[in-house]
């Protein structure tokens, strides 16, 4: 094995010589506390819409601190940049178009016991007899 | 012969080329891996937009504290791994393979818990689809949030156990000086599957335990 390599070939790579020791234990402590409070503030009652954005906007702050200096997008070239945040592009297609689709749906076009649609009184829950 | 060809593969023109393209093509993969969950989320989406009393009534009946410890043991390995990486760049394997080995462990747990929840919703009924006979909820929002919560939760599962063959093979063969201060790119990709495990459930636990 060669354990003494050319040393600039490593920079190129984009490994920096000085030690990312620091940023993961600091990027670690902030993920730690962000999940508790993300916890804590569940418990809380917040007003309607509120909660799941509070929730979402920790979580992408969480993700955010990942991909970025877990994964190192901070300091890599851009064509990995680019291929991550056009994935990015594609959530928020998929997601906001499905779900754009569904909250403009005319009431009958729901299924039965959803809300919004029409009500369905002859619905019955499923057999439950067949785990048994 | 500089010491760094020995890891050049014949259709390179340099190492640094190589590098820049092992890493392109893994943040393809995982564009496409995080493409495969959105699916699903987007599921998720519109099945709790169809039936929110529901999915609340159904999240709130899970273990919560099994969802926030699972993420801060999956925020932990995920730190292991980066400190893994950063030893490799130093040209130590076993110091890799030691902070890999600790990443393992804690997937162990992570697993060990996501059994204990599994047990507890098998016992309880809570099942997808017609499997669901617990009557915590009523109507067929129920059934569908634990098809979701399987899908989900199963799916991740199964890239945790994915992660950790990656974590084991590779963190083994860098304790044997298979990689080098100026060569680890396997010790790097492995390690970016493994935060993008922990970036999925990072999304993973507030859609399905906390709202």
């Amino acid at each position: 094995m060669a354990a003494h390599g050319n040393a600039s070939t490593a920079e190129h790579a984009g490994v920096p010589h000085h030690s990312h020791v620091g940023r993961y234990v600091v990027v670690w402590i902030v993920l730690l506390v962000l999940t508790v409070s993300t916890w804590a503030i569940a418990k809380v009652h917040l007003p309607g819409p509120l909660h799941i954005l509070v929730a979402l906007v920790i979580a992408i702050a969480k993700g955010a601190l990942v991909a970025l200096f877990f994964m190192h997008l901070y300091d890599q070239q851009g064509a990995n940049r680019l291929v991550f945040a056009t994935s990015l592009v594609f959530v928020a297609l998929l997601v906001g178009l499905t779900l754009s689709d569904y909250a403009t749906r005319y009431p009958l076009a729901k299924p039965p016991g959803s809300e919004g649609a029409l009500p369905a009184p002859d619905y019955a829950p499923p057999p439950t007899s067949r785990t048994h | 012969m500089p010491a760094n060809t020995t890891y050049l593969a014949h259709h390179f023109e340099s190492l640094e080329k190589q590098t820049y393209a092992a890493r392109l093509g893994m943040w393809l993969f995982l564009a496409t891996e995080v493409l495969l969950f959105t699916a699903l989320f987007a599921g998720y989406g519109v099945y709790r937009y169809l039936y929110p009393e529901a999915f609340r009534e159904a999240s709130r009946g899970l273990e919560t504290w099994i969802g926030f410890v699972n993420t801060l043991v999956l925020v932990t390995s995920s730190f292991t791994v980066a400190m893994g990486l950063e030893r490799a760049t130093r040209g130590d394997g076993r110091g890799t393979r030691l902070l890999f080995g600790a990443s393992i462990l804690l997937a162990v747990l992570f697993l060990g818990l996501k059994a204990v929840e599994y047990t507890h919703h098998f016992h309880a009924g809570e099942l997808p689809g017609r499997f669901y006979t617990s009557d915590a909820v009523q109507g067929p929002g129920g059934p569908i949030f634990f098809a979701l919560y399987f899908l989900i939760t199963g799916l991740h599962a199964i890239h945790v156990v994915i992660g950790m063959t990656v974590l084991a093979v590779i963190g083994w063969r860098a304790g044997r000086g298979a990689y080098a201060a100026e060569y680890h790119v396997p010790v790097e990709l492995g390690a970016l599957y493994w935060h993008l495990v922990d970036l999925i459930w990072i999304f993973v636990f507030p859609l399905i335990y906390l709202i």
